[in-house]
């Protein structure tokens, strides 16, 4: 394997000369397609993201899930969250074949989805569904957190209610599951290398809270290493957080500049600059 | 397509209600696993789970074939699981739902990405013959908890499992029949487990482990873990749901590690009684001159 991990105790500088709790460059825009209700890009590193959502409208006629009656959505008189992801061919080093009804994909797709059903506020759209596709064009780790955060960055574009910003990030461990115990520190942001020789975890929450979304772990980890790395995972969120709110109200403060929308209520008090 | 009926209101009222009195329907604590049995078939490989009203069953079979040309010291280890019309009448055969997809993902990251089994030793003939070992987990019965159910049912019947003696003499490679040599076992290195929480209440502040399929319709979110009982996680997967603090999940995971450690206990005396019953009489039986007539 190319990653000399042990190089890490040495300095305390990882491959890519980060320190154990930096996450990598975030760079992220909303509004990128005019036609779509809400859209987004995001940068995590070389992880590259692009996010459409649709809706909440009607269900399109294709869909034959709907129950009796009137219409669709999801059980209970909530908005249906239907998210489908798409892995460009070109998106990873090894050009891999990925079809349509891969299980990795689908899994991927369900946990986005039941991520934002819970912060949306979706009993507000009965009958209705919020069509979410992400494309992943570049991979380099950490791809479940920088699909939870596009998604989280296009439903704010399209003015769906939400409780909060879903963010995401992940989180790692320098040593592998057995070898030196004491010595092991947490990681923040793993980049592909370190997540494919590193035990590591997604892990999502609601805002700035300490609260739990997503919590994806799919590697073998010692269970007292767990608390240090969803430490750092959740401040590392919280982070994302400040970053991704950052980028809302800029795009909302250069629309008001430019006049594309009306000063509303409240905005008095925010300098427009 | 088929959908599974939703509780009413009312069921969904009165199950909510009584947990937030600490009452299970069943009169089960919140962190009580329903009666686990576990009986092995006459054949080596089978095993046949029962948790409450859930039932599963897990059937190993094994097979010479040539590797996978990227990987041609390892043999083939495949997990393939079955939710057929018989569990529950939301469930069709060749089209998978998403309960199928969630399944049995998290029994290949939990058994197979773990490095449950040695799979190098599955190989006879590098890049030629391997054995291929594949688990097929058969729904019979649906109340709830398929997960920790499916996942004791593979790890279980993985473990019974005994493929046939082979040799290698000359470039020639023979299969010996169980009459001829005694199967062997397979290569195994840990037996992780499935520990599945629910989360209800508006916060996701109520856990409950072992949800039955009443409960399980009415939850806000879950998380299953997956640990052996050296303490080492093999797999975690809250995949959303409502958002749960974090010491909560960690308070969770300590839990499931003792419950971890009755399972691989329960499982040990299980499979040695099992051993018992196929050896009779022991050594002596086996040395006797005597027979039948």
């Amino acid at each position: 394997m190319p990653l000399d991990t042990s190089a890490y105790s040495l300095a305390l500088l990882r491959v890519d000369g980060r320190r154990w709790n930096e996450l990598r460059r975030v760079h992220a825009q909303i509004r990128t397609q005019a036609a779509a209700d809400g859209s987004s890009y995001l940068e995590m590193g070389h992880t590259k993201v692009m996010c459409v959502v649709n809706g909440p409208s009607e269900p399109g006629p294709r869909r034959g899930t709907a129950g009796g009656g009137g219409g669709g959505g999801g059980p209970g008189g909530v908005a249906e969250v239907a998210v489908s992801v798409v892995v460009a061919g070109f998106s990873s080093v090894d050009r891999k074949r990925r079809g349509r009804g891969d299980k990795r994909t689908l899994e991927l797709q369900t946990t986005i989805s039941n991520a934002l059903a819970a912060s949306l506020h979706t009993h507000l759209y009965p009958h209705s569904t919020i069509s979410i596709s992400l494309h992943v064009l570049s991979q380099d780790g950490s791809l479940l957190a920088a699909l939870i955060n596009a998604a989280t960055l296009a439903c704010v574009d399209a003015g769906i209610p939400m409780t909060d910003y879903v963010v995401a990030c992940t989180a790692g461990s320098t040593s592998t599951y057995a070898a030196n115990d004491e010595t092991a520190d947490p990681l923040l942001d793993l980049n592909h290398q370190e997540e494919q020789e590193l035990p590591s975890l997604t892990v999502a929450t609601l805002g700035e809270t300490d609260r739990v979304a997503v919590l994806v772990c799919e590697s073998r980890v010692q269970a007292s290493r767990l608390e240090g790395m969803l430490a750092v995972g959740v401040s590392g969120c919280h982070q994302v957080r400040e970053i991704l709110d950052q980028v809302v109200r800029d795009k909302g403060r250069h629309m008001i500049k430019e006049g594309t929308v009306e000063k509303g209520m409240g905005v008095e008090e925010m300098e427009v600059d | 397509m088929p959908r599974e009926a939703e509780p009413s209101l009312n069921e969904r009222q009165f199950v909510l209600k009584a947990l937030e009195e600490n009452l299970r329907l069943d009169g089960r604590t919140f962190d009580k696993y329903r009666a686990l049995a576990l009986t092995f078939g006459d054949e080596y490989g089978v095993a046949d789970v029962t948790l409450g009203r859930t039932r599963v069953l897990a059937k190993t079979s094994a097979e010479v074939t040539v590797p996978y040309a990227d990987r041609p010291l390892d043999g083939i280890f495949t997990i393939t699981t079955e939710l057929s019309p018989m569990a529950s009448p939301a469930f069709e055969i060749n089209r998978p739902t998403e309960t199928e997809i969630l399944l049995s993902r998290l029994l290949e990251k939990t058994v197979r990405r773990s490095g449950a089994m040695d799979t190098e030793s599955l190989c006879l003939v590098a890049g030629q013959k391997c054995w291929s070992v594949r688990v097929d987990v058969h729904v019979l019965s649906h109340d709830g908890n398929l997960t920790d159910a499916a996942c004791f049912a593979v790890v279980a019947a993985l473990r019974h499992f005994r493929k046939p003696d082979t040799s290698m003499e000359g470039g020639v490679l023979t299969v010996y029949t169980p009459a001829e040599r005694e199967p062997v076992p397979l290569s195994w290195l840990h037996s992780p487990f499935c520990i599945t929480w629910c989360f209800f209440g508006d916060e996701g502040q109520m856990a409950l482990l072992d949800a039955t399929w009443s409960e399980e319709q009415v939850r806000v979110g879950s998380c299953t873990i997956s640990l052996n009982r050296h303490g080492e996680i093999c797999q975690i997967a809250k995949l959303g749901g409502t958002p749960v603090e974090a010491v909560a999940l960690l308070q969770c995971t300590n839990v499931a590690l003792t419950k971890a450690k009755e399972f691989s206990t329960y499982l040990d005396k299980k499979l040695a009684e099992d051993a018992k019953r196929r050896d009779k009489d022991g050594l002596m039986a086996e040395l006797s001159a005597e027979n039948d007539r």
